[in-house]
């Protein structure tokens, strides 16, 4: 039952980019962005190559987080720039990024069997599992936590907020809708990306198809985490996410165990949000009709 | 600051085919700290003026300028370093997922985008800003002083529109835009409303156009009247002219405009 947890625990916090990408989006931006099925495919890709290639871990994360950036970078500009509407734009660049990822990785399948430099040297808590994993995960997350946040508490996280809930106030107090957007679009899939490059130093190897499905997983993380916080203000609502995303695998591990196949947790997963969609316990900007039709 | 309107035109395609040109080289020129009022039916134009001045809405000609600023080549954003606009309705102005105190930063900040590099430095409302926006709202006798971290979803509509106002008059704007602000406030939400804009008007010194379709306000509030018709200014009277009106020959002369077919309406813009 430990191993379940800590296993839970540690994928959990892996994942925990992908929840606060999709904090970021969602609820900050109001923003419903597809992108993050390609964005965390490409960050994953992108840190299994550098780390095969012999580029220090930390570097790895660092560029998969840039090319994260990058990948949201583009679908805000189609969308602020070109004026194409905003869950086309991240279907755009997501397909795009397919096929990105697959020449950057050069085939579909790129396994990683040592465990990263520096992993070892943390302190161990209990003997026998992953608890050095767990270590090193629980400071990334906690830093990405403490970095959102402040960011978030900034005017400059004013503005974005301000953005997310009135545009029309937000423009007319002097703030630039479109750099807004770009900016934290791009941001959110820098986070999902460098979640990418976790999991796939986590799970051993990097996969091209490892994104479908992120954008469901990362609402999943924050419903869950939202039902149980309830977040009035940022700081709840970024925790929330992080407890989400170990909740959510926590779920999943459980149901292993349980005896489901692991070929149908996505299918389970996709009911599970049906179900809380329809039970209207969720608003995600453009993909929940406001009223029964 | 000056507020010169030259030569301004634009229109708008009609839902049925067709296009209306609702301005054709309309002028207007407001002095600087001049409480102008606009009155005028529906479709008149009053408040697609207010939207091309705010940049909303583009003009297809002429020129909008602030003393020596020329205002139409900036965005809308742009724009709101030296405009403060407060919106019909109370949930347009605000945001309501932010506290009032994150609200009043925001229109604060508004000469300077937060989304700069300075935004990024320090955590914002800070201490001293929310002893400062208690202090102004204590001062100005709002009662929410005290409820900075109220989320402003949870507040009443005049209270959203009172804090709107506030907001629209932080960060001393040049030009303030009221558009049919109390129009959705009950009878003693709106005579506190707009005794709040009298005396921010006249304390800010900025100029101001508040386009009503109240009568009685425009008998009583500002120091010019005018009356758009049709995208044209039909009559323009000073304070002292205006006194010398009656309500009913107000009425007897906004009634004699030409209404404009609903959905010729231009006051929400294409």
């Amino acid at each position: 039952m430990l191993s379940l947890w800590l296993g839970a625990y540690d994928q959990g916090l892996a994942f925990a980019g992908l929840a606060l990408g999709t904090y970021l989006t969602l609820r900050v931006l109001n923003f419903p962005d597809l992108t993050v099925d390609g964005s965390f495919a490409l960050g994953g890709g992108t840190a299994a190559v550098l780390i095969t290639q012999g580029v220090p871990v930390p570097l790895a994360l660092l560029v998969a987080f840039g090319f994260g950036c990058l990948a949201g970078l583009v679908t805000g500009l189609i969308h602020t720039r070109l004026g194409v509407n905003d869950l086309f734009a991240g279907i755009l660049t997501t397909t795009g990024l397919y096929s990105i990822t697959l020449r950057l990785m050069g085939r579909s399948n790129i396994p990683l069997t040592d465990t990263p430099v520096g992993i070892d040297r943390l302190p161990d808590l209990s003997a026998g599992f992953d608890e050095e994993w767990a270590m090193a995960l629980t400071l990334v997350v906690l830093g990405l936590m403490l970095l959102v946040g402040l960011l978030l508490s900034t005017d400059f996280g004013l503005a974005l907020r301000a953005l997310g809930n009135n545009p029309t106030m937000a423009r007319a107090n002097g703030i630039n809708q479109r750099r807004g957007l770009n900016i934290g679009i791009a941001a959110a899939n820098g986070l999902v990306g460098l979640s990418g490059g976790l999991v796939a130093l986590f799970q051993g190897f990097a996969d091209v198809t490892m994104g479908i499905g992120s954008l469901i997983l990362g609402l999943g993380m924050v419903i869950i985490g939202e039902s149980i916080f309830r977040p009035r203000n940022i700081s709840l609502g970024l925790l929330s996410a992080v407890v989400g995303a170990i909740l959510f695998r926590t779920l999943i591990a459980i149901a292993l165990a349980l005896g489901l196949e692991p070929v149908d947790l996505k299918l389970v997963t996709a009911v599970l949000l049906l179900i809380a969609l329809a039970a209207g316990r969720l608003r995600i900007p453009g993909l929940s009709a406001k009223e029964k039709v | 600051m000056t507020l010169t309107i030259s030569e301004l035109s634009w229109g708008h395609p009609l839902p049925g085919g067709g296009w209306r040109q609702l301005f054709d080289g309309f002028n207007l020129n407001c002095q600087s700290g001049q409480f102008v009022v606009v009155i005028g039916n529906n479709g008149s134009g009053k408040s697609t003026l207010l939207n091309l001045i705010a940049g909303t809405l583009k003009l297809k000609g002429g020129s909008i300028e602030l003393g020596q600023r020329r205002l139409h080549r900036y965005r809308d954003h742009g724009r709101a370093r030296w405009i403060g606009r407060v919106m019909q309705n109370p949930l347009e102005g605000t945001c309501p997922g932010l506290s009032i105190a994150e609200n009043l930063r925001l229109a604060e900040r508004r000469r300077r985008s937060g989304l700069s590099f300075s935004g990024l430095l320090g955590v914002r409302p800070s201490h001293s800003d929310r002893k400062r926006y208690q202090q102004l709202l204590d001062a100005l006798g709002i009662p929410l002083g005290h409820r900075l971290d109220t989320l402003v979803g949870e507040l009443s509509g005049g209270q959203r529109q009172t804090l709107s106002l506030v907001m629209a008059t932080l960060g001393n704007p040049e030009l303030l835009l009221l558009d049919e602000h109390t129009a959705a406030l009950d009878p003693k939400a709106e005579a506190m409303v707009m005794d709040l804009t009298e005396r921010l008007v006249r304390q800010l010194g900025a100029t101001a156009l508040m386009v009503t379709h109240s009568l009685s306000q425009a008998m009583r509030y500002g120091d010019r009247l005018l009356m758009l018709r049709d995208g044209q200014l039909v009559h323009d009277w000073s304070a002292t002219e205006r006194m010398q009106l009656s309500e009913e020959a107000l009425r007897q002369l906004y009634g004699s405009g030409i209404v404009a077919a609903p959905n010729a309406d231009a006051s929400n813009g294409p």
